[in-house]
C-alpha cells in the first residue's frame, strides 16, 4: 500500500505523501530520543510534556491521512481501508490487553504504552495484504 | 455478487481503467466488482447499469430471487 504502482489513484498518492509526512518526524523524534542525549535536558521537567505532545501529534495526523484517503476514494477502497484498520486496531488492542494482564497477573516485563502505535502499524502491515474484499 | 460486468466490458473493448473512469471509481474497484470481491452500492449499481444501457438485473444476478 505504500508504493506508487501503476494502479494507484491520486487519492492513494496523496495518502502516501501525507502518511510519510507524519511518520518521518514521528520516527525521527523517537529514534533521536532513544539513541542520543538531545532531549536529556528536558526529561523530568514540565517541558517534557511538550515533548510528549510533539511526538504524539503526528499520530493524529496519521489518522487524518487515513480518513482523508477514505473520503477521497471510491466505495470499494473506503470499505477495504475501514476493514484493514478495524482488524489492525483490534489485533493491536488484543495484544496490548494480553500483555497488560500478563504484567498484572504473570509478572511480565513492563512495556511502554507508546508502543501501541508501532504495534498497530505492524499489525496493519501484516494483515492489510490479506484483506482484499469489502465484505 | 455474481455479475456479467467483465463480459459486458470486454464486449465493448474497454479496459478496466476506462470503465473505472466512466464510472468514477478506481481500477481496483472494477477488478473487485468483476471478481465478486465487492458488492456495489445501489448508487454504483445504477451507474453501471446506465453506463452499459441495461437494467441492473441484466448485469447483476439477484441473490434473493
Amino acid at each position: 500500500m505504500m508504493s506508487f504502482g501503476k494502479s494507484t489513484t491520486p487519492a492513494h498518492r496523496r495518502y502516501v505523501i501525507r502518511i510519510m509526512a507524519f511518520t518521518i518526524p514521528y520516527v525521527a523524534i523517537c529514534v533521536s530520543m532513544m539513541t542520543t542525549d538531545a532531549f536529556d535536558e528536558v526529561m523530568g521537567k514540565p517541558a517534557a510534556w511538550a515533548l510528549a505532545a510533539v511526538v504524539s501529534a503526528p499520530v493524529i495526523g496519521q489518522i487524518w491521512a487515513v480518513l482523508s484517503l477514505m473520503r477521497e476514494s471510491d466505495e470499494f477502497v473506503r470499505g477495504v481501508t475501514a476493514k484493514q484498520f478495524i482488524v489492525s486496531s483490534g489485533l493491536a488492542m488484543a495484544v496490548a490487553t494480553f500483555w497488560g494482564f500478563g504484567e498484572s497477573f504473570a509478572g511480565a516485563p513492563h512495556m511502554q504504552t507508546w508502543l501501541i502505535v508501532p504495534l498497530f502499524w505492524g499489525m496493519y502491515g501484516l494483515t492489510a495484504p490479506f484483506i482484499r474484499t469489502s465484505r | 455478487m455474481k455479475n456479467r460486468l467483465k463480459l459486458l466490458r470486454v464486449e465493448r473493448g474497454w479496459t478496466q481503467e476506462q470503465l473505472g473512469q466512466a464510472l468514477g471509481v478506481s481500477r481496483q474497484a472494477v477488478i473487485a466488482l468483476e471478481t465478486e470481491r465487492h458488492d456495489p452500492s445501489l448508487d454504483l449499481a445504477y451507474r453501471i447499469a446506465a453506463t452499459f444501457g441495461r437494467p441492473v438485473e441484466d448485469i447483476f444476478e439477484n441473490p434473493h430471487a
